[in-house]
């Protein structure tokens, strides 16, 4: 089963490492992870994806509800929300038919000098995967990069408001 | 999931501290922080990256004297840190307040891990401060460098590496919140050597946001179950017939032990303790069953086997008690649990209902309102099952024969204490005969280490728990192998003047190890057996100033003995030769049900013993 998972953490020197650690530490290769700073830079959003199964998954996710960087953790699995992971494709192959494609599939050329191209396409995960397989079509794939999952509530409310705590 | 603004900075701009304002460096901050926590003892072992701090306590203590002429925060020299920390951990176990151990950088924070993780595993507040290598030199191999903050990062309840001395006072103060709240437990603060240098102002008050935590930690206290959850409880206890409180470490924790009491009495609903639950309601009470799990009393252990009720708190179904998940409290059609770490709700079996909050105000609330709905449902029936279930099935060993039984020296001594000592252990079947034979009027008279097992913790505990409590007797009930993990600290008593009774339970061997061997292992005693070794323990104690010290090997004089040794105004050492062979009844194999427990040839067994599995097992 997959799992995603979103929190909000403190921006602090070992942060990431812990939540990282309670995960590795029960043996789950985790999938994608992004972190990075929110509007409020002292905060960091981390979203996570790890397979597992739902009793297993639930536990550590309340195990890290109880770090002391974590200021808020959800799984959005369960709610309604929208996800987008980035890629990057460095690509070989006849520039015209790249480009016929890249339009098809609403990605963007990025750079070209003479047979290289660089590619850039944002999808759910699903959808990076099948514009990656679109791709090995027209060209051949030289390098590539992925972002992870990033992801968000479609509605602003379902967590609690930390302020009135 | 917004951020929302700072809600946890308490920081005021006008301090009433009487040194508010005051130019300091950190390493001075350190020192008066600690003080103004109301620390009166800590221990530690110096080093390069920590002599800042060890210095500002230094003069700090040259200008700040007791009526008596001591110092107001004296530190306590270990032979090893892992000493210190342990020494800090029996501090806090005996009195409920944070202990606090001063650490240098590499090695010295190292040696803390085990300690650290043991409290952590038994929910014990302590800081540790550790000192690290100057911030610039942080990542390059430096001289007695280690990655603190990630080791321990992993080990603890929190921890800090402090690289902005501007927020040293804050992280300091916000770290004691930290281990003394929600679920107590140890928090690391990481000092690099330039960060106790720096020249720094100080506030006298300011802690840290860490909203998230506070968020948290203030929905859990103020949560007490409300008439709706008091109702649906109240109906599930009326329902049942037999109900049975399952009480853990928690109660201690949450100094719930009157609440507790009350509960049981009000409604009559007898409990079993696990091993850190021990001394959350008096061993002696009728209503009191002892200890369950896999080496718990039968009666205990039967009596879970029987209930339908069962009320968990403060525990978290460790496999030591629990067994196998699906055959535990097989009968039970309710399990009701209170805990205040959400994260032990329904972890292991699932709860029918359950509350997250402080047990003490949780107990009082549920107490209030069954007595005020005149809850009092007739429990005779039960009652006497209980009672038949102790006196058929009594806790006993070996009464004759020429080797001195270890539950016979245990028994001596708690004779003469009547449940009022404070006792540590070691780990292994000396802790578990202690847990099994102590009576234990109060909490915080039994200190040992339960999760983590942690071989050793015996005798640095018990220093720590002298200094907390200098009004009782202190008693390490320790094994020979247990006690040789941190030997070094017999010095440390002599050094300090305390009157710890030290007592090893000498059977050659790591006891405990040799009796899953002799079950599982079909005898092959591999690594267990110390029965060449040389040591000579008498000589060993009085090398480190011991005047009283002595071996025990005659069965005949084992009450006046233990009279005398208990009875000495000091230091004192006392080697029992106990039966090799005597091994700790009942057991529940690992992996084992209830119903598969093994009662000796001493406790009758209410099934016809279970022939015996001697095959390895993956369960540990």
């Amino acid at each position: 089963m997959r799992h995603l998972i979103s929190m909000l953490l403190q921006n602090e020197a070992g942060a990431l490492a812990r939540v990282a650690g309670l995960f590795a530490s029960r043996g789950y290769n985790i999938e994608s992870l992004t972190v990075a700073a929110t509007h409020d830079e002292a905060v960091s959003r981390l979203t996570l994806v790890v397979f597992g199964d739902d009793i297993t998954v639930d536990q550590v996710v309340k195990q890290t509800a109880k770090l002391v960087d974590v200021i808020d953790v959800a799984e959005l699995t369960r709610r309604d929300h929208l996800e987008r992971e980035l890629s990057v494709v460095r690509v070989e192959g006849d520039g015209e038919a790249i480009d016929r494609y890249l339009a098809r599939a609403g990605a963007r050329l990025l750079q070209r000098d003479g047979g290289h191209s660089i590619v850039e396409y944002t999808g759910r995960t699903d959808d990076v995967d099948g514009f990656i397989d679109g791709l090995r079509n027209v060209a051949d794939i030289a390098d590539h990069a992925r972002s992870g999952v990033a992801a968000i509530e479609r509605v602003p409310t379902a967590l609690p408001d930390l302020s009135r705590a | 999931m917004n951020a929302q603004p700072d809600i946890g900075d308490i920081g005021r701009p006008a301090s009433n501290h009487p040194l508010a304002g005051q130019a300091m460096t950190g390493a001075d901050i350190v020192v008066q922080v600690i003080a103004d926590e109301g620390l009166d003892v800590l221990f530690g072992y110096s080093g390069g990256a920590i002599l800042p701090v060890y210095d500002a306590l230094f003069r700090y203590n040259q200008t700040h004297t007791l009526d008596d002429g001591g110092e107001r925060l004296p530190l306590i020299v270990p032979a090893n840190e892992q000493g210190a920390c342990f020494m800090a951990a029996g501090y806090a176990r005996a009195s409920g307040r944070v202990g606090v151990a001063l650490v240098t950088s590499g090695p010295g924070a190292t040696n803390a891990v085990t300690p650290v993780r043991d409290s952590m595993a038994d929910s014990i507040p302590l800081v540790v401060i550790c000192g690290q290598v100057p911030t610039g030199a942080i990542g390059t191999d430096a001289f007695q460098e280690a990655p603190i903050g990630t080791i321990m990062g992993a080990c603890a309840k929190h921890v800090f590496l402090v690289t902005d001395a501007s927020t040293l006072e804050a992280t300091l103060r916000t770290a004691f919140h930290i281990a003394r709240s929600g679920r107590p437990g140890p928090v690391v603060v990481d000092i690099p050597k330039d960060v106790q240098n720096a020249p720094l102002v100080f506030h006298g008050e300011r802690e840290l946001p860490v909203r998230g935590y506070r968020a948290r930690l203030h929905a859990v206290e103020s949560a007490t179950p409300d008439d709706d959850a008091c109702r649906v409880f109240f109906a599930a206890l009326a329902a049942a017939e037999r109900p049975l409180i399952y009480a853990g470490g928690g109660i201690v924790s949450a100094e719930a032990a009157d609440a507790l009491r009350d509960f049981s009495q009000a409604f009559g609903v007898p409990v079993v303790t696990t091993l850190m639950g021990i001394g959350g309601v008096d061993t002696t009470d009728p209503l009191a069953l002892g200890m369950l799990g896999m080496h718990g009393t039968a009666y205990a252990n039967y009596a879970m086997d029987d209930c339908d009720f069962v009320f968990a708190l403060g525990a978290r179904f460790d496999d030591r008690v629990v067994g196998v998940p699906d055959k535990f409290a097989p009968k039970a059609r309710t399990i009701a649990q209170i805990d205040i770490d959400p994260a032990e709700i329904g972890k292991v079996k699932a709860a029918h209902w359950h509350h997250v909050g402080s047990l003490d105000v949780s107990l009082r609330a549920l107490t209030a309102y069954g007595r005020d709905i005149g809850f009092a449902p007739d429990r005779r029936a039960w009652h006497a099952h209980v009672t038949a279930l102790k006196a058929a099935h009594p806790m006993n060993f070996c009464r004759d024969g020429d080797l001195i039984q270890p539950c016979a020296v245990i028994e001596a001594i708690n004779r003469i204490t009547g449940g009022h000592a404070i006792i540590t252990t070691g780990v292994g079947q000396h802790q578990m005969w202690a847990a099994q034979y102590f009576d234990f009027r109060e909490p915080r008279r039994w200190l040992t280490s339960g999760s983590m097992g942690t071989m050793g913790f015996g005798l640095p505990a018990a220093i720590g728990a002298q200094f907390a409590r200098r009004d009782l007797t202190v008693i390490d009930v320790d094994g020979d192998a247990s006690i040789r993990m941190n030997i070094g600290e017999l010095e440390t008593v002599t050094t300090y003047g305390l009157p710890v009774k030290i007592v090893v339970l000498n059977n050659a061997g790591d006891g405990m190890v040799r009796q899953w061997q002799k079950l599982f292992f079909r005898g092959r005693f591999s690594a267990s057996d110390k029965s060449l070794h040389k040591k000579d323990f008498v000589r060993a104690a009085q090398a480190d100033g011991f005047e009283w010290a002595r071996r025990l090997d005659d069965a005949a004089q084992l009450e006046a003995t233990i009279a005398d040794f208990l009875a000495f105004d000091g230091p004192a050492f006392l080697e029992v030769v106990i039966d090799p062979d005597a091994g700790v009844y009942p057991m529940v194999g690992p992996g084992a049900s209830y119903a598969e427990m093994i009662t000796g040839e001493w406790i009758p067994s209410r099934h016809v013993p279970v022939a015996h599995e001697a095959e390895p097992t993956g369960m540990f």
